[in-house]
């Protein structure tokens, strides 16, 4: 991993966490109520009544202006807030769980934090948060639409035209969800032909292709692809789930080779793609060998569970979250804050990665023991950070096309969904303004 | 028996692991592989059955034993030199044949694969065998393309146009090709009707657009498996009254063939959900009961009565239940539950007298709780035609839980509020239905802080509800409520009065009445009537008020046990969640 200035290194983080622990305190002071104690703590552990939405409230302060602590491994990731009247408030009207403390409380959790594995990471800055997703797409069939909503945080949505035309710069963090970076309509063309979604689905890209000026679609969503990666480089941050991870690296790598089906662009793939491909393009991955058929719904063996593939689908099991040091790693540790060590694993059109696939350069936040592959995985690019989370929807296993959408207040603890909300936050712990 | 069918017992056999039982008992070296192979000592297994193949480099228990304990050592390939020995020592054997052609697939050299089903072909002329195994064998390392070849090859060979059917229409349904698949099933069926229930299951993926073209395909054809097919697919997708037209129209005059393509639709029918599949499941059970014996008839026009009942087709089901209650040759339990559902009916379309005289009829026949049960859907027949005299006497001496609480409801209909109170609390939360017990302990919440004993008013109110007529009922309840302080049950008549105009359509009226419930005089059901003012203004898209009523409900009474409901919906009207 490079380290640009700019990019949050461990020993940046460390330096600018102690001055922001300093800087913090009386800050918070200042905003406290007359006759009431002054902090707040927001317990991520068993005792919190909705983790999905404490997460929007330490956002909606950022966002006030206020400031904020994320007590990493402390209580599952709790956060300490100040007691102010308009915390307190959204606090009781979402049904979020807070523990009012005395700066006698406070200084003695701060005494515990220093002894142990657990550090206190300032947040002080609300990220502006884009979404990449097509104008017509359903509210509830993005994992990360779905969170943000259920927990209150603001984002916008950006789609090709604003990626291309330069938008995002505007924006700290930028999420990717199921979209087909190759152009090959998550190779669905052949399966589901005549399909009302699948029809809709083509004509928009081909017509956004069209409007700007591609000649076909995977080469549209490669320079898509290009920008995104150009977004990380120049310091964003980026989190992808589901098949978005594996088609981005695979439309970087993917430079003058062929590898859309003759349905996307005209012509076929190119039968030695796998051996074609410029992987130093790619964020995470390399070596990949590409699925050549256009009808199998898969696109290489970066997946590790094959989903589409009848002979080759894995069964589901479970991902651990990995252990790092607060102190030292402090970017790992926030983004494996949780309740819960174990997660049950969940499909998607991309569930998985193969070990054997990633580059050494990246961080592997979660596995399967024993498993020939990894859920989680973190790494950089440039001044900026990349996330890769395998899978479709955590509460969703089996997720199939026309399942209901799942309803995330039947879900306020799920463990997968707080992994994607650590993402969310991760971006306000860095001091400066982003370079983007 | 043909030789194929010799062969293909043989693999099924041994596949399944039988055959390595019955060699064990007949030779120790095979017992000792298979017993390793049991225990999970795979690579120790291969060492015995590779023992067992250098004497005998043709068998083909052991080449098969070799082969499965292989496949989880991910070693799969390296069984290739006992194949070469074994086609040379056994020139004649379908396992090995099976056996070969994988062992190629998995060292990936189609032209050894094809070599090997032609030699088998040769081997067993006319068995599809060899075919089969090839294209499964393609398939097995994606080899789309090969295994339409081993098909096609096959079906040249055979020189029947139904050869290998079933295995192509699969391969097209997979490429999304479903006229392709529905033009090979239907030889398939012809041939082998036992393919029907795969054919529709895998037809019914086809997608909605392509639908009408697969009905019209099917319409030309003339048989009746392609008119079965068509059922069987127009059940599934949702027609279950067309499904049944189809094949009512095509039903043989062969009994056994016509009561075999009824029951079969009947088994798609039955998982269909709503009115239309009730109905179609009523009318297959009539045609069905038609065409079957005596003893057997009873139960099946038992059985469509009450699907057209499901269905709300009260005249059909009087049809079937009026011949089987008065036959006294029906069996007995028939007979009883023919005559439990007939006053059901008779009950629900207003023929209360009818159906008294049919209860008095029947009682000796009838079991006690079945009796009391429909002297209690008698009494609430009456209560509905405001008839409470009789209501009361169809109910006299019934002292279990469910008739003190339609007892305690008849008091209250005459507004004595008192005798209600004690009769829905003798008959505890549990009694009747779980709706119904919901609703009385609703009643009891809302007549417990009433001090009068007495209010006539009220349970004309009430009783204009039970008997329909909602918007008088409103107005009554409003009535009542002005008489009544907001904490001594003025709050919760109004509370109920604007839950009633709410559900009549009536939200203007609602709001007000949610309002004037919503008073802080009664804290007891000021977060209820704030929660139904809420729900009001989101059925009127005011999304923004709403959001400001239910804030204030959950900050002004946070230990109100309606909070969570309150954050739900507030979710709801944020767009936080999907609407429910």
């Amino acid at each position: 991993m490079t380290k640009e200035a700019g990019i949050l290194n461990r020993r940046d983080f460390l330096a600018r966490g102690a001055l922001g622990l300093a800087a913090l305190s009386p800050a918070l002071g200042r905003i406290r109520l007359p006759g009431a104690a002054p902090w707040l703590l927001v317990p991520m552990d068993d005792a919190q009544g909705d983790h999905l939405k404490a997460y929007g409230l330490a956002f909606r302060l950022l966002e006030r202006g206020g400031r904020a602590e994320w007590f990493l491994n402390y209580r599952s990731g709790a956060f300490l807030l100040p007691a102010d009247a308009a915390t307190t408030r959204d606090a009781a009207l979402n049904g979020i769980t807070t523990e009012p403390l005395d700066d006698g409380q406070v200084i003695q959790i701060r005494g515990e934090l220093a002894g142990g594995n657990m550090d206190a990471v300032p947040l002080e800055k609300a990220p502006k948060v884009a979404v990449y997703a097509p104008p017509n797409a359903a509210p509830w069939d993005d994992a990360v639409t779905m969170v943000l909503n259920y927990a209150g945080i603001k984002f916008e949505k950006v789609w090709d035209a604003e990626v291309l035309g330069a938008k995002l710069r505007t924006y700290d963090w930028l999420h990717l969800h199921h979209e087909d970076f190759t152009g090959q309509y998550s190779k669905f063309f052949l399966n589901y032909a005549g399909a009302p979604w699948l029809v809709d689905m083509v004509e928009r890209n081909r017509a956004m292709a069209r409007q700007l000026g591609y000649p076909s679609v995977p080469a549209e969503k490669r320079a898509v692809a290009v920008a995104i990666a150009d977004y990380v480089q120049r310091g964003g941050f980026l989190f992808a789930m589901c098949t978005a991870t594996e088609t981005l690296d695979l439309a970087l790598a993917a430079d003058k080779v062929d590898i859309a089906a003759a349905y996307a662009d005209g012509t076929p793939m190119d039968p030695d793609a796998s051996s074609r491909m410029r992987w130093e393009e790619a964020l995470a991955f390399q070596n990949a060998q590409l699925e050549l058929s256009p009808t199998v719904p898969v696109y290489s063996d970066i997946d590790g569970h094959q989903v589409n593939s009848p002979e080759r689908r894995q069964p589901l099991g479970s991902f651990t979250l990995f252990n790092f040091s607060a102190k030292i790693d402090p970017v790992a540790t926030m983004l494996v804050q949780n309740h819960r060590q174990v997660i049950p694993d969940f499909y998607g059109l991309t569930t998985s990665f193969t070990r054997k696939t990633l580059k050494p350069s990246g961080t592997v936040l979660a596995d399967e023991p024993g498993a020939p592959w990894v859920k989680y995985i973190h790494g950089e690019h440039g001044q900026g950070t990349w996330t890769f989370f395998g899978g479709h929807d955590p509460e969703d296993p089996q997720h199939q096309i026309g399942d209901t959408p799942t309803d995330l207040s039947l879900h306020p603890h799920s463990p997968g969904y707080r992994l994607i909300l650590n993402n969310v936050l991760f971006p306000a712990a860095k001091k400066k303004e982003l370079k983007t | 028996m043909s030789r194929r069918w010799v062969w293909s017992a043989a693999a099924v056999l041994t596949i399944a692991g039988l055959a390595p039982a019955l060699l064990r008992a007949q030779d120790p070296a095979m017992s000792r592989a298979f017993e390793l192979e049991r225990r999970g000592d795979y690579p120790a297994a291969a060492d015995a059955y590779r023992g067992v193949l250098v004497a005998r480099p043709g068998e083909p228990a052991a080449l098969l034993g070799l082969e499965r304990v292989l496949l989880p050592m991910g070693r799969s390939a390296e069984i290739v030199p006992e194949v070469r020995a074994a086609l040379a020592a056994n020139r004649s054997s379908g396992p090995v044949f099976g056996v070969a052609l994988r062992a190629w697939s998995a060292a990936e050299e189609p032209d050894s694969m094809r070599a090997v089903a032609e030699r088998w072909a040769a081997a067993a002329p006319g068995d599809e065998t060899p075919f089969r195994e090839w294209g499964a064998a393609a398939l097995s390392r994606r080899d789309r393309a090969g295994a339409l070849m081993a098909y096609q090859r096959g079906r040249e060979r055979l020189h029947r146009p139904d050869a290998l059917a079933p295995e192509l229409a699969q391969l097209a349904a997979a490429d999304g090709d479903f006229a392709g698949a529905l033009r090979e099933w239907l030889p398939a069926i012809r041939r082998l009707p036992g393919y029907r229930v795969t054919a529709v299951s895998t037809l019914s993926q086809a997608p909605d657009s392509m639908r009408p073209t697969l009905l019209r395909q099917l319409e030309r054809e003339p048989d009746l498996s392609a008119r079965r097919l068509q059922a069987d697919l127009r059940a599934r997708w949702g027609d279950p009254l067309g499904a049944l037209e189809t094949l009512e129209g095509a039903l043989p005059g062969d009994r056994a063939q016509a009561l075999e393509a009824l029951r079969g639709l009947l088994d798609h029918l039955r998982l269909r959900p709503g009115r239309e599949a009730r109905l179609a499941t009523g009318r297959a059970l009539e045609l069905i009961a038609e065409r079957s014996p005596d003893a057997e008839r009873s139960r099946l026009r038992l059985e469509a009565a009450r699907a057209y009942t499901a269905a709300g087709e009260r005249d059909a089901a009087r049809r079937m239940l009026t011949g089987i209650a008065d036959d006294r040759s029906a069996p007995g339990t028939i007979a009883s539950g023919a005559t439990n559902t007939l006053v059901q009916v008779l009950i629900a379309e207003g023929k209360l007298d009818e159906a008294a005289t049919r209860l008095a009829e029947h009682r000796p026949e009838m079991g006690g709780e079945d009796y009391a049960s429909l002297r209690r859907r008698l009494a609430l027949g009456y209560v509905q035609a405001g008839d409470l005299a009789r209501a009361d006497s169809a109910i006299a001496g019934d002292s279990t839980v469910d008739g003190l609480a339609l007892s305690g409801r008849i008091h209250l209909y005459r507004g004595d509020v008192a005798g209600a109170i004690e009769r829905f609390k003798e008959a505890g939360p549990y009694a009747g239905e779980r709706a119904e017990a919901t609703e009385r302990t609703s009643l009891l919440a809302m007549l417990q802080p009433i001090e009068a004993d007495s209010i006539p008013a009220l349970g004309q109110a009430l009783l204009q509800l039970a008997r329909g007529d909602t918007s008088k009922a409103v107005a009554g309840l409003e009535r009542v409520a002005t008489d009544l302080p907001p904490a001594q049950g003025g709050a919760e008549v109004r509370l109920l009065a604007g839950r009633l105009a709410a559900a009549a359509g009536k939200p203007a009226d609602a709001e007000r009445l949610f309002k004037e419930a919503a008073s802080g005089d009664a804290p007891g059901t000021a977060p209820a009537a704030e929660l139904a003012l809420a729900e009001v203004m989101i059925g009127q898209h005011r999304q923004a008020e709403a959001v400001a009523q239910l804030e204030h409900l959950i900050l002004t009474y946070p230990a109100s046990a309606l909070v969570p409901q309150a954050r739900r919906l507030l979710d709801e009207a944020r767009g936080a969640v999907p609407q429910t």
